[in-house]
């Protein structure tokens, strides 16, 4: 249905999409990963023409949209985009929102158009919000109307950027669950997201861009479980994982407890688990606290959806020692905390380092 | 609650203004009486901006303070209120002057004498020619010496105007005055300009069979006026100075005037007229008028056995009559004067209902008001909208990404937002439109339109631009094409933003227009004036004034609140269709 060859973008002198050729069939659902700043976002919106692209051609049904004389306008109709930032139309209720685009674009009845969104609305579980507007709704609320407003355009092709990443934790899965929804009764949809899980489910394929260019590509066993490629490695790793250095006993104690509740927030751990990890982190910190000033030490995070099972790693250089031998402890009590929280506790001397592996238990 | 706060807050600051002015009216300063032109050294002395009286009164008295005002009821109303100690001013306008104001007196010494003049343009020699050859003849047959009788009386007595027919076809003669000189022209009930000068314009027209049209502008704008060809000749009592003589051709003189000093009589207070009532005494066989059973009804009937006294329900209905009872002694031709020393209550609403009578309903002067009022509300209005529409061309040049067309919209607004209305307004009448013949009211619209223009055009710009861009965004990737998506995304939106501060700008566009009378246009603040010039009362027609303009302002702050009403989606809110 869309066809890109070489399509690139620059801004000025910097070479934001460098050379891209890929096609989107009807009924795919496409998900782009990638490091922040590689393009993704540009991407989606070169294939609309929100930006033009510096090269390449882009193909829908066979007809070059960057032909001057293209009904860019009209081209647009067909694939509707859903921003990160909501991007509803204030000054109208969400009735309104749904309805403008059908009834000046489309030329529907205001009857059909109206009937159709109470439809669209109900698909959305927001019937009830017709008559808000905008300001009235959440932001999981709003992106749902917004995810609306382009079905009420019956686009063939929905562009999504982002569509979760301004969202509260507590309201990401409502709106993937209605993407979800769309995927499953076939529409075709290219989605930038940093939701790996959810990229994982529910597309057919995956991009992983990066450096500008589609740097691997496949089906989401290929990209998350076997990918081929080293950077795609590294990043599929990464964002499973946390890790905070500590190099003197005068580390910040807050600024490093609020990486690490950022990190639960992403992963999107139950409020006990987040509480007994930062338990086992303030304590281990507690029975490292002499050794601080000689060694360097690395927390390191990781949590794996599939096993739902959370993992802290603490990595210190120095001479070969288990600081949790009951033998070199003063008291126990930091242990026994620790130990009341944790499935496993695992020491390893690996590299010339000391490491110590917990597993959280499960809730 | 809110609804009864913004009440307060509009009732508060118009009752405290009343209240200032009232009591800046009662308590009068110390007064210097001058009995002589030595008295005035030090004096505070008014003069007319850009009359002979101002030369030579700076000229005259170099350690005086000498204050320029545009007109003399405003010099009168400043001596009246004890700004000034004296007024320079020509010998026939102190006379009237004095005949309306018994405190007022005429020093018997000259400054000086001179010749009052008809100017024409330099280049119009025929013109200049013709009517200097008729003032030459008018002055042989005795004709100017009968209009001298007839128009600068000593007493109260009407004016005896000839009627002069004039010719309905022809090239029209434009005659420039500032009707604001009793008797020399002032504008009469049917808002015609009589007085000598009327009169002389309007044999000077018979002779020439030529119609004639009057344009009544402020006194300094006549010679700029004259040269720009907007009128043809000057009949304004001007006086041929050399200065002037310069710029324009004077004819031979058609009366010998004098500038003399008007001071304040000494010991007024004291002195009693026939009619006036200056002290409780005088009531002994008045009519009285006093409230059904209160306590003045007792009073009054104990202490003046011998006068009428008259019941009236409420103080108003005794305001009611009391200006019944006045229009009958003006019939009779005898100024009733109320004197502040009563300082009853009743003696408040009789100074009211006096200015009342002699500045509204007499000679019909509300018909005068009203058509200022129309004048007014009608330039603001047009210019609102030329200026909207301007604004909006102005404000997309400036927003264009075309170099040329932003550089000369960002010229367009620093030029128009740095130059005073009225400098724009006279450079726009006189220089721009110097040699067209346009009406004033037009001109009045495009200065006010395109000065109201520059404000809202950045006004439209930070509205446009505070509109995040996303919604345009969202708009565009529908397919709406820019326009589009400007009128139904960008645009409702913006409307709905700027409208309190464009109703801020509107409304201080309203009372801008008050100064159109530079332009020879009769707008509110206009009508006032010729009121003025007339009545010379000092305040009743300012305060007059003041409401009217509050009024219209709050009439169309009404319209535009409903408008905003309309431009906030939240406020219509319909039910849900289709269910």
């Amino acid at each position: 249905m869309i066809k890109i060859d070489h399509l690139s973008k620059s801004f000025g002198n910097l070479e934001v999409l460098k050379d891209i050729t890929v096609e989107i069939k009807a009924g795919e659902v496409i998900s782009i990963i990638g490091p922040s700043g590689t393009g993704k976002s540009t991407f989606l919106r070169c294939i609309n023409l929100l930006d033009r692209p510096s090269g390449g051609s882009i193909r829908i049904d066979g007809v070059d949209i960057l032909d001057p004389k293209a009904d860019v306008p009209k081209v647009r109709q067909k694939m509707n985009m859903v921003f990160q930032s909501f991007n509803l139309f204030s000054h109208l209720s969400v009735m309104d929102n749904l309805t403008l685009g059908p009834i000046k674009l489309l030329g529907m009845s205001k009857e059909d158009a109206g009937s159709k969104a109470v439809d669209l609305l109900k698909l959305v579980g927001l019937a009830e919000k017709a008559e808000s507007y905008p300001d009235e709704l959440s932001g999981g609320q709003k992106q749902r109307v917004a995810i609306a407003r382009c079905m009420a355009m019956d686009p063939k092709i929905i562009l999504f950027d982002e569509p979760t990443s301004a969202l509260d934790p507590t309201m990401v899965s409502e709106v993937l669950s209605v993407i979800r929804r769309l995927a499953k009764a076939g529409m075709t949809m290219a989605i930038v997201t940093h939701e790996m899980d959810f990229a994982r489910d529910v597309s057919n394929r995956v991009l992983y861009m990066d450096d500008g260019i589609i740097y691997e590509e496949g089906t989401p066993e290929q990209i998350f479980v076997h990918p081929q490629k080293e950077k795609t490695k590294t990043f599929i790793n990464r964002v499973r994982s946390f890790t905070y250095h500590i190099a003197s006993p005068d580390y910040d104690l807050y600024a490093m407890n609020a990486e690490i509740e950022t990190f639960c927030d992403k992963q999107i751990l139950a409020v006990k688990q987040r509480y007994n990890l930062l338990l086992i982190v303030e304590e281990m910190l507690q029975i490292y606290n002499p050794f601080l000033s000689k060694a360097l030490l690395d927390i390191n995070l990781a949590y794996s959806e599939k096993k739902e099972s959370l993992e802290v790693v603490f990595e210190s250089t120095g001479e070969a020692m288990n600081v949790l031998d009951k033998n070199l402890l003063s008291d126990e009590l930091g242990l026994t905390l620790i130990q009341s929280v944790t499935e496993s506790i695992d020491y390893q001397r690996l590299n010339n380092k000391n490491r110590v592996t917990l597993i959280l238990k499960k809730q | 609650m809110n609804k009864e706060w913004k009440m307060k807050k509009r009732v508060v600051p118009l009752l405290s203004f009343l209240l200032f002015v009232i009591a800046f009216a009662g308590c009068r300063k110390n007064e210097l009486f001058i009995t002589s032109f030595a008295d005035a050294k030090f004096a505070k002395i008014g003069v007319m901006t850009g009359t002979t009286g101002e030369t030579i009164a700076n000229a005259k008295f170099p350690d005086a303070q000498i204050k320029s005002f545009d007109d003399i009821m405003d010099a009168v109303a400043a001596i009246k209120s004890g700004q000034l100690d004296a007024i320079v001013t020509t010998s026939v306008t102190a006379l009237q002057v004095s005949k309306k104001n018994p405190e007022l007196v005429c020093l018997n010494e000259r400054l000086k004498d001179e010749d009052t003049s008809i100017a024409v343009k330099k280049e119009d020699e025929q013109l200049f020619a013709a009517v200097d050859r008729i003032v030459g003849e008018l002055k042989a047959n005795g004709t100017l010496a009968d209009m001298n009788r007839r128009w600068f009386k000593k007493e109260m007595t009407p004016y005896e105007e000839k009627q002069i027919a004039l010719p309905s076809r022809g090239q029209i003669l434009k005659i420039g005055v500032t009707a604001t000189r009793e008797p020399i022209n002032f504008v009469d009930k049917n808002g015609r300009v009589i007085g000598f000068d009327g009169e002389l314009a309007r044999i000077i027209g018979a002779r020439l069979h030529r119609p004639i049209e009057f344009h009544n502008m402020k006194f300094m704008a006549l010679i700029p006026a004259l040269q720009s060809g907007k009128v043809d000749l000057i009949i304004s009592g001007m006086t041929a100075t050399e200065e002037r003589k310069k710029k324009v051709n004077f004819t031979q003189s058609y009366f010998l005037n004098a500038q003399v000093m008007l001071v304040n009589k000494p010991g007024v207070a004291g002195k009693k007229e026939a009619t006036e009532i200056s002290s409780a005494a005088d009531l002994k066989d008045r009519r009285i008028g006093v409230s059904l059973g209160s306590v003045h009804d007792a009073y009054a009937i104990k202490t003046y056995p011998k006068a009428t006294i008259l019941h009236y329900k409420t103080p108003s209905d005794i305001v009611l009559a009391n200006m019944f009872v006045l229009k009958k002694n003006i019939a009779l031709n005898k100024e009733v004067r109320v004197s502040k020393k009563t300082g009853e209550i009743p003696s408040f609403f009789a100074g009211i209902a006096n200015s009342m009578q002699s500045n509204i309903v007499q000679e019909n002067r509300y018909l005068l008001i009203l058509e200022g009022l129309k004048t007014t509300v009608i330039i603001s209005v047009l210019s609102t909208f030329f200026g909207t529409v301007l604004g909006a061309i102005v404000c997309f040049m400036r927003m264009s990404k075309n170099a040329i067309l932003n550089v000369l919209a960002k010229t367009y607004i620093s030029i128009l937002r740095g130059t005073p209305v009225l400098v724009f307004l006279m450079l726009i009448f006189y220089v721009v439109f110097a040699s067209v013949n346009i009406d004033p009211v037009i001109v009045s619209v495009i200065a006010f339109g395109m000065n109201f223009a520059a404000y809202v055009a950045e006004i439209y710009r930070s509205g446009i631009e505070s509109i995040d861009k996303g919604q345009s965004e969202a708009g565009i990737a529908m397919g709406f094409t820019r326009v589009n998506t400007f009128i139904f995304i960008v645009l409702p939106q913006t409307v709905q933003r700027i409208l309190p501060v464009y109703k801020g700008e509107f409304i201080s566009l309203v009372k801008m227009t008050s100064i159109v009378g530079y332009i020879a246009v009769q707008d509110l603040t206009k009508a006032s004036d010729i009121i003025r010039s007339r009545t010379f009362d000092a305040f009743f027609p300012l305060i007059m004034v003041a409401v009217l303009y509050y009024l219209i302002s709050w009439f169309l702050m009404l319209f535009m609140e409903y408008a905003e009403r309309l431009a906030n989606p939240k406020l219509n809110r319909k039910p849900i269709t289709n269910a």
